[in-house]
This record gives C-alpha cells, sequence and structure tokens, in this order.
C-alpha cells in the first residue's frame, strides 16, 4: 500500500444556499498524478481553494501528509509543500520572468543568490530561459502558462495543483505542456490537476476523479470513468443516455 | 562588458559623491544652500515613502502623521527635559513604528481605494487633534498656534546650528541612507514579497508570502525614516505648525514626488524630489510676489505635464538616455546586447 499524501474527507462549502463542494471524499497518493474533471461549475477550482485555504470550509477536513491543514491561510499551505497554478494566470506583471520565479525560490532560502539559482534551474526545465529578463506581462499566453507552473514549481512543492494549465494551447502546445508534466510528475512531484482536455489528462493521469454540483460522480482509471454513464451523464445530458441504451 | 559598466557607474558615482561633498564651498549664500536642503529632504522623504507606496504599491496619503509624530516627540522631550534630539529621534522614529503598526494592522486588510482613503481620514484626524492639544500634562504641545523649539545657541549635541552647513551634510548622509536601504531593499527577499503583492496580493499569498506581515514591516520601514525626515525639519525650521508637518500638504507631497520621479525604483523619488522642489523653489522666488497663487499654479501645471507625458517617472527617461548609450557602445564593440534590459 502506498503512502497517502493528501486526504479529502467530506469536504464542504456552502455558498448561501448553493453547497458548491459537496461531501468530498479522496485519497492521493504519494507520486500519483489525478485528475479532477467536471462540467463548468461542478466545483472543482472550488476544491482547489478549499485544500489551499483560499476559504474555510463548512465541513469536512484536509488532511496533507499526515497533517490536519483544514482552513489554514494560503500562505501557510503552500509553506507546507502545496504548490497550486491559477486558472486566470496571475504573473506579476513588472517583474521580470527571472524575478517571478525567484519570489517562489525564496519560500526556502533567504538568500537572493541561492534564489536566483533554484529559479534559474526551474526556468531551464520550463523553458522559459529566452525571456529571462522579459516582464512578465509581455509574456504571450503559452508562455504565461509555463511561467505559471515555474512559480509553484520554485516553491518545491511535494503536491502541485494545477488548474487549466491546457486551456487555450494549440495541439502542438498541449503536447509539449503534457510532456513536461508527465517530466515534473516523473522527478517525484504529486500532481492533481482540473482538466478541460481529456485527451491529455488521460495521458497524464492514472487515476482521475468526476465532480458534477459539486458531488463527486465517479472516480477510477480513465478507461473506467469514460465508460461511467453516470459521467456521460453529467456531461452530455440525459437525453444521450437514454438514446444510447 | 558589465565589468566596463559597473567601472563607469562607480566612476560617476564618485565623482557625484566629492562634488557634492564640496557643494558648500561653492555655494556660500545661506538662501541657496537653504534651498538645497530642502531639496534634499524632499529627496529623502520621497523615498521614505516609496517603501510602502511604491515597493509595496499601498498608496498612503497620509505619511504626514509619521513625520509629524517623530517632530512633535523629538521637539517635546528636547523642550521638556532637553533630551538631546540625536537620541530624541529615536522614540519619535520608534513610536512612528507603532503608530504605524496600530493603522496597519486594521487598514492593510484593505484593498486599493479604501486604504488610501482610510489613511487620509487618520491623517486628518491626526491633524485636528494637534490643533486642539495645547497641551498633555506637563508637555507642551502647543495647539494650533504651533511648537516653538526652545533655542539654546551654537550646540551639536542640540542639533542646532547657525550656519547652513552642518544641516546640508546630514540630509546629504539621510538622502545616500534610503537610498542605501532602497537598494538593499530591491535585492532582498522582502522587496521581492513587496513588489509580488503588490502585483498580485492572490498569487503572492499563494507563493508562501505573508501579505498583511510583510507589508506591516514595509509600512514601519516606511514610517521610521519619514519620522526621522520630520525630526531633522523641526530642527531646521525650529517651528512646528499642526498643518505643515501633519497636513494634507506634507502628505500628498512625498506622494507626488515620489510617482513623478518613479515610484517603486530606487532613484526615482531622489530624482522627482530634487528637481519638482528646485522647480518649485524656482517658479517661486520670481512669481511668488506677483500674483497670489500663481507659482502654485504653474507648479501643479508642470506636474500635470509630466504626469501625462511622463507616466512611469523621470527616472524611465534617465534610464533610456543611459540605454541609449550603453547600445551604441555594443554596437561599437560589435555586440547587439538589446535582449537585456535589466543593465540600467
Amino acid at each position: 500500500m502506498q503512502k497517502t499524501l493528501l486526504e479529502l474527507s467530506d469536504l464542504s462549502i456552502k455558498f448561501g444556499g448553493l453547497t458548491a463542494v459537496n461531501k468530498l471524499n479522496t485519497k492521493i497518493n504519494v507520486g500519483e498524478a489525478v485528475g479532477l474533471i467536471g462540467p463548468n461549475g461542478a466545483g472543482k477550482t472550488t476544491a482547489f481553494n478549499l485544500i489551499v485555504g483560499v476559504y474555510q470550509p463548512t465541513a469536512g477536513k484536509v488532511v496533507f501528509d499526515g497533517e490536519d491543514i483544514t482552513g489554514l491561510p494560503p500562505h501557510v499551505v503552500c509553506r507546507k509543500g502545496i504548490g497550486r497554478t491559477f486558472q486566470v494566470v496571475k504573473p506579476f506583471g513588472k517583474m521580470t520572468v527571472l524575478q517571478n520565479i525567484m519570489v517562489g525560490a525564496f519560500v526556502n532560502t533567504s538568500k537572493n543568490k541561492e534564489a536566483r539559482q533554484i529559479a534559474t534551474e526551474i526556468m531551464e526545465k520550463m523553458g522559459l530561459q529566452g525571456k529571462r529578463d522579459h516582464l512578465a506581462q509581455n509574456l504571450t499566453i503559452p508562455e504565461r502558462k509555463r511561467l505559471e507552473m515555474a512559480k509553484a514549481l520554485a516553491t518545491q512543492p511535494k503536491l502541485l495543483l494545477l488548474d487549466e494549465v491546457l486551456a487555450g494551447l494549440n495541439q502542438t502546445e498541449i503536447e509539449e505542456a503534457v510532456q513536461l508534466i508527465k517530466t515534473i510528475n516523473r522527478e517525484g512531484i504529486t500532481i492533481l490537476m482540473i482538466e478541460h482536455v481529456l485527451q491529455a489528462t488521460m495521458a497524464i493521469c492514472s487515476r482521475i476523479v468526476v465532480l458534477d454540483y459539486g458531488k463527486k460522480i465517479a472516480e477510477g482509471s480513465p478507461q473506467e470513468v469514460t465508460s461511467n454513464s453516470e459521467v456521460i451523464k453529467a456531461y452530455l445530458g440525459d437525453e444521450y443516455e437514454n438514446a444510447d441504451s | 562588458m558589465t565589468g566596463i559598466n559597473i567601472n563607469k557607474n562607480s566612476v560617476i558615482l564618485a565623482v557625484l559623491v566629492v562634488l557634492l561633498l564640496l557643494l558648500p564651498m561653492a555655494v556660500t549664500k545661506p538662501y541657496y544652500l537653504h534651498v538645497i536642503i530642502i531639496c534634499l529632504l524632499w529627496a529623502y522623504l520621497a523615498s521614505s515613502w516609496n517603501i510602502i507606496g511604491g515597493f509595496a504599491g499601498q498608496l498612503s496619503l497620509g505619511h504626514g502623521i509619521y513625520t509629524a509624530i517623530g517632530a512633535y516627540i523629538t521637539v517635546i522631550l528636547f523642550n521638556t527635559f532637553g533630551l538631546s534630539p540625536w537620541l530624541g529621534l529615536f522614540v519619535g522614529g520608534g513610536a512612528a513604528i507603532l503608530l504605524s503598526l496600530v493603522i496597519g494592522y486594521p487598514t492593510f486588510g484593505l484593498r486599493g481605494a479604501y486604504y488610501a482613503l482610510a489613511t487620509v481620514a487618520i491623517s486628518e484626524g491626526i491633524v485636528v487633534l494637534l490643533n486642539n492639544t495645547g497641551s498633555i500634562g506637563r508637555f507642551t504641545v502647543g495647539g494650533a498656534e504651533g511648537l516653538i523649539v526652545k533655542m539654546v545657541g551654537n550646540s551639536a549635541v542640540a542639533f542646532q546650528f547657525n550656519s547652513k552647513i552642518p544641516y546640508y551634510y546630514i540630509v546629504l548622509i539621510m538622502v545616500f541612507l534610503i537610498i542605501f536601504v532602497a537598494k538593499w531593499l530591491k535585492e532582498s527577499k522582502l522587496g521581492y514579497y513587496l513588489v509580488a503583492l503588490r502585483e498580485d496580493e492572490d498569487a503572492a499569498a499563494a507563493m508562501g508570502i505573508n501579505v498583511r506581515r510583510n507589508k506591516l514591516i514595509a509600512g514601519a520601514i516606511s514610517a521610521f525614516f519619514t519620522a526621522l525626515g520630520g525630526v531633522f525639519y523641526a530642527m531646521l525650521i525650529r517651528y512646528l505648525e499642526p498643518n505643515a508637518i501633519a497636513g494634507a500638504g506634507m502628505s500628498t507631497q512625498m506622494v507626488f514626488l515620489a510617482i513623478v520621479g518613479g515610484s517603486g525604483t530606487v532613484l526615482g523619488p531622489v530624482i522627482g524630489g530634487i528637481l519638482l522642489a528646485l522647480i518649485s523653489e524656482i517658479i517661486r522666488f520670481y512669481l511668488g510676489g506677483q500674483l497670489m497663487g500663481l507659482h502654485l499654479f504653474i507648479y501643479g501645471m508642470i506636474v500635470l505635464l509630466m504626469i501625462i507625458y511622463q507616466p512611469r517617472g523621470i527616472i524611465e527617461l534617465f534610464e533610456k538616455i543611459g540605454q541609449r548609450f550603453s547600445r551604441k557602445h555594443n554596437d561599437e564593440g560589435g555586440r547587439s546586447g538589446a535582449e537585456d534590459p535589466s543593465g540600467a
């Protein structure tokens, strides 16, 4: 049995009358790559925000690396070893690419030189070295997505939460990004990713969790999930399922 | 290439320092020296504001309270107990740090315009308090009439000099000190954190930055140095008037100078402070007596034009000129090197 890195138990949050995430239970093992999918508004990003402490859950627990981190503020959660990217990327526009990444590296060092060294390595891994001294606000979308990952990686996380890092990329760019994420995962960083590009998710993830209206409706290998009737119904509607059967 | 640049820069810097040190020998009229001192003081104050307002991007429109608390505490301690202002400034600076934390804790949770408005409200409140407090126990505060620094004649311990020259050297050291602090800040972890949280608080928090704590630290550093500027002002003018030392004029001037010079940069506020204070003084000298307020109107127009045509600050102009120079050099050396804008 593998070691559990992240465990969500009965994780729930209500906004007024709306239950955005409803009793979410799941476990992620060390070294795994797990996909979190579901239709728009299913509560995927909200689940991320619950894990990293942007929102306080109404009920339930988040246990990371054997420690209860439920409701800790985002900067503390980051220092526990969870890095996250934002769906709408948030580069520090008036900083250069290297400086952006250095901000993350400063989590583990106070020395400018060391931070620069860590950041340079990650910058090269992410293929951004050509843009080293460019202001982040002048980057293209694919570059911004890669910078977003580089910033999170610079904090040297055990678990990386990726929120639609493939959205807005063309086919070639997606293939490159998939290879990159696979490499990151192979180097020992556990990955939980929200993604709409299913084909890419299946290429990366060994397991997929499906959310609909805040509830987990399926979990399993990509093959299991895609043949699950609940999932097909959630994505394509009742009629499709009826017509099919 | 970089080595040559550094050498060239340090030569320019050394020449500049020597010129500044020798300046009182050339400028013998006290009035001119006084103008230069005021310009340097504004450069210093704008740079102090820049730590929280520029680097951390928190638009404080109430920094006058820190000049006031530094000045008032130092002068009251001197007038009452004869405590040397050189020691009093630490008490005043310490009080400014405390005040910045008390104000910062609730207000740094606010974003954008709300924070700016809160600082205006607090500083206006403190001006009213100062105007209406004649004395606290045995301590004379002076109320609306103001507070006069007790004269003891030429005394270094009492921070009182008959000549303007010592004031010039003191304020010059202060400007060097604040440039040094800004330069250190820019390279340090704290500096990176401040710029990051200025650009995006949520992204900063996701990267392990305790946003409020770092704002509080930056606010405290900024308040301390601003208070020292207030102490210098008090000892130079020897008279404290609530509206002048704590009022909106003082508070907004620091912001103007820093933004016009280039906020969030090391040298921008220094350049803005010296240049604008000089322009303001020249206009006042030539036009002050002619039509009431004309000099202020013209000064306002100049500030407006600078903001319209050079929104990123005068510093950017200097950087462009510097880049053109180094590019020329590179072309002559057969290298383009245009990829690296960080040279300046």
